[in-house]
């Protein structure tokens, strides 16, 4: 038995093991009882009627005393979601071995088990493995594996008032988002499924209809799959026929289909003239991730590269930024010098270049020594990387807005990710997805693109059909004026020169 | 009210009449007889070669540049305010709260033709130590257009120490209003001419925002900012000028002290025109040029409440920066002599009267030659339009 790539995921909880752990930590009240066991009946995969979701993620044994009580209690609705083309997938949250808890699973019909026990995956059942994201195990990913200790996208909660975004001292809303790590996941383990786990926040109140269909996009933008995973209240109020629980649900599965019938989009590569190299493992985890996080929120668009990936493609590329802590080999010293010789810019916590280049003399503000080197620069930071807010602004100066791929005007809340193929069948295709992190929608959003194109077609949740959108030259590219961006849009241009 | 043509030898005279008033600024008394200015309007209905063609007729009318810019370092303070992405609907920063590129770029030709020696380019960006060309490039803007306007074109970032080694004092000659003198960026020291090149705008804290407004963002931020230490400047600056708009708190203490009375008021419409005045008369304007071929009206940013976009066609130059700022304030359909409590001084003070009270220049129409379309004839209402 192999997983299925084509698995749209939910958290389905339900039944005597959440009760108990619900119990446990004293957040069970007589409704949500109520619906834990309402949902683990076969009448409740109504909900999933004409939906893209087609495989649950169920508890299944946590070396509690009612593991055996779950197991039963799911046999009805395993059977019942079998014929309706419904897979499973059982949770182990177990600290000893796994290997009983699997045999019963798959005695049971589940499709796989997901769970942090590595030696799973030699079990005779698939194994998703799981782990928290600062301690990603990138070796032994499975083909689709699981991250834990994600962000809810959207505004940062610490930063609103009211409803009101208090901007930092930069100007910029803080917005919280998965989407580096989604972009991360792709260049270290590539060909892999990521699957994001987070639930809604815990003082959610039947959130906004948006916040759902962001967290969706949030993670379909970028490569990744969120866990579908509902707050107790929406979970309790859909099997009522709650209208506007009804909406929300709507629109999150509205989002998901969108993404699903766009497969072709999550091939497309990262744009981007900045490169990003690190192993992003142990000491290097934290800057990278930060660096990668706060490029993100910059709107700069990167590439990320393992910096044990032997010769990387370097083409179409102006810039590096070299964020690991240890220097390059030999080996990668002369790709890296034949890339800025050629042209390009390396960023360096520490100068490696040939002894005998001398820094050149710079602007007294720059906090950075630059070296000549051929037609290129090394740009080498005075006090090393130490702060990554810092690096990621001067990364992108240094690299220049000149080289932007895209800019959002009136930018508000949103972001935007750049991707696109150079290869045939989608060779020239260009796509610009827009995210709105705020539950309102974001008005007289202009984009920028770096191509001279005459329109491009703009997609949105919900229209079957792209329309078209036209283009306004603005020299040396093309800006387009968005419609109010809900929670996202994309534009998709051709014959772009990728 | 006069509308007249000046010969160049007139202009020059002026010039150097003004210059004289500078250097005695600091024995003259308050309410001194002001420096008389001459202002040049020039309608231009849009944005391409007719600005340079315009503002090129508006110089000759004041006389020719040469004499002022010849041979000399000139340091232009562009309006760029805001952040980079603002704008008013989808409409670019430049048709409504910027200082237009054309307009910068044909001021730029024009200074370089009259034999300029080094022209500088000065603004400081919102809220960072960036380069001013990054902060263009954000704006969709070419920097390298200003680059080829002109030999020797340079920028400079002046929202903090920039490429100064040490902040540049100016005080406040004859009887400062808010602070008793001023630390900025050495651009303003390092030059002999120094231009406003400002947006015809109105200004919800300052009733109008011309070439004397646009003096306000001279100031950096790392002293004058709300995040600035208290004891010295930052290095890098962080958000907006609080110590002048509120009085929430004082400036780092490097810099020169307020005055009794800076203490005393927390309101904007008290502070900002009084800041403003002062900044004028330590820091005079030697050329204002205002583009009002395109902006906004009801404020002076997309962050204002009811603002919308005009296009009034109009350029505007003078040699004095009062004079300049009166005729402006005229042709966008308001009494240059009005003060607190009417149109568009509603809620504040006048910076004309304060800067006039400082002996920078006239608001008095009936003292300023106004060159070329008549303020009847050019006048754009902004509170109709």
């Amino acid at each position: 038995m192999i997983v299925d790539r084509n698995w749209v995921p939910m958290k389905w909880p339900c039944g005597p093991l959440e009760i108990a752990r619900r119990n446990k930590s004293g957040s069970i009240d007589a409704n949500l009882k109520e619906t834990l066991e309402a949902w683990v009946r076969p009448s409740a995969l109504e909900l999933l009627k004409d939906t893209p979701i087609n495989c649950l993620i169920v508890d299944w044994a946590d070396g509690r005393p009612e593991d055996s009580a779950q197991q039963q209690a799911l046999k009805p609705l395993l059977e019942a979601g079998r014929k309706l083309g419904i897979s499973f997938v059982g949770k182990l949250a177990l600290k000893g071995s796994a290997g009983a808890a699997v045999s019963a699973a798959r005695a049971a019909g589940l499709s796989a088990v997901i769970c942090e026990d590595a030696s799973a995956q030699h079990s005779d059942l698939p194994a998703i493995l799981q782990f928290p994201r600062d301690k990603a195990a990138w070796e032994t990913a499975s083909t689709i594996f699981c991250a834990t200790e994600n962000v809810w996208p959207g505004l940062n909660l610490q930063t609103m008032n009211g409803d009101t975004a208090v901007a930092g001292p930069t100007g910029i809303p803080w917005v919280n988002s998965n989407a580096w790590f989604s972009l991360l996941a792709r260049e270290l383990a590539p060909g892999n499924i990521l699957w994001l786990d987070f639930d809604p926040p815990a003082a959610s109140n039947l959130l906004h209809p948006a916040a759902y269909a962001l967290a969706v996009a949030d993670s379909y933008a970028y490569g990744s799959r969120w866990i579908i995973s509902l707050d107790d209240k929406l979970r309790a109020a859909l099997p009522n026929g709650n209208s506007q629980a009804k909406a929300v649900w709507e629109r999150l599965c509205e989002a998901v289909a969108f993404f699903e019938s766009h497969k072709e989009w999550q091939a497309f590569k990262s744009q981007g003239i900045l490169v990003i190299i690190s192993d992003f493992r142990g000491d290097n985890a934290y800057l990278g991730g930060e660096v990668l996080n706060l490029l993100n929120r910059r709107q700069v668009q990167f590439r990320i590269i393992e910096r044990a990936k032997s010769q990387p493609a370097l083409e179409g590329l102006k810039a590096i930024l070299w964020l690991d802590n240890q220097k390059p080999s030999a080996e990668r010293q002369a790709e890296l010098v034949d890339f800025v010789q050629r042209g390009g810019l390396v960023i360096a916590a520490a100068y490696w270049g040939t002894p005998e280049v001398k820094p050149i003399e710079k602007d007294p503000s720059l906090r950075y020594k630059l070296y000549n080197v051929g037609k290129g620069q090394i740009a080498v930071a005075d006090e090393g990387f130490q702060d990554p807010y810092q690096v990621a602004v001067d990364a992108h100066l240094l690299v220049s807005r000149r080289n932007d791929p895209v800019r959002l005007y009136n930018p508000q809340t949103t972001n935007c990710h750049s991707s696109g193929e150079s290869v045939s069948p989608h060779k020239g295709k260009r796509l610009v997805q827009v995210l709105n992190y705020s539950s309102e929608p974001a008005a007289d959003v202009a984009l920028w693109v770096n191509d001279r194109v005459d329109s491009a077609r703009l997609w949105q949740f919900g229209a079957a059909e792209a329309r078209a959108l036209g283009g306004r030259p603005a020299s040396p590219g093309t800006e387009f004026d968005l419609p109010p961006v809900s929670v996202y849009c994309a534009l998709e241009f051709e014959g772009t020169n990728l | 009210m006069m509308t007249t043509t000046c010969s160049r030898r007139k202009f020059l005279g002026a010039m150097g009449a003004a210059a004289g008033a500078y250097l005695a600024h600091p024995v003259m008394p308050l309410a001194r007889a002001v420096p008389a200015g001459r202002v040049a309007v020039g309608t231009c209905r849009e944005y391409g070669p007719e600005v340079t063609a315009t503002l090129a007729r508006m110089f000759d009318q004041l006389g020719g540049l040469e004499g002022l810019v010849g041979g000399k370092t000139v340091a232009i303070k562009l309006n760029l305010t805001g952040d980079a992405t603002d704008r008013l609907e989808y409409l670019p920063a430049e048709i409504t709260h910027w200082v237009h590129p054309q307009v910068i770029g044909a001021t730029v030709q024009l200074l370089g033709q009259a034999g300029a020696a080094r022209i500088r380019l000065l603004e400081s960006p919102m809220s960072t130590s960036e380069p001013l060309e990054e902060f263009m490039l954000q704006a969709n803007w070419e920097p390298r257009d200003f680059l080829g306007a002109a030999p020797r074109v340079e920028f400079e970032n002046t929202n903090y120490l920039g490429y100064g080694r040490k902040y540049s004092r100016f005080w406040v000659p004859g009887g400062a209003l808010m602070f008793k003198g001023y630390d900025l960026n050495h651009s303003y020291e390092d030059c002999d001419v120094f231009v406003s090149l400002a947006k015809l705008k109105e200004h919800v804290t300052a009733g109008v925002t011309l070439s004397m407004k646009n003096c306000f963002g001279i100031t950096p931020c790392t002293i004058y900012g709300d995040n600035s230490p208290l004891d010295e400047p930052s290095l890098a600056p962080h958000g907006g000028r609080g110590p002048f708009h509120e009085g929430n708190r004082l400036p780092s203490k490097s810099a020169p002290p307020p005055v009794n009375n800076a203490l005393t008021s927390k309101d904007p419409g008290y502070r900002v025109p009084r800041v403003v005045a002062d900044l004028v008369s330590a820091r005079p304007v030697h050329l204002a040029v205002i583009d009002g071929i395109h902006s906004m009206a009801g404020g002076e940013g997309p962050w204002c409440d009811n603002v919308r976009h005009v296009q009034p066609g109009l350029l505007v130059a003078g040699t004095n920066c009062v004079a300049t700022d009166a005729v402006c304030t005229a042709l966008m359909g308001f009494d240059p002599m009005a003060d607190r409590g009417t149109p568009p001084f509603e809620t504040c003070d006048s910076t004309l009267r304060l800067a006039e009270q400082l002996g920078v220049g006239t608001r008095d129409l009936n003292q300023i030659e106004v060159l070329g379309t008549p303020i009847a004839q050019a006048r754009f209402n902004f509170r109709h339009a």
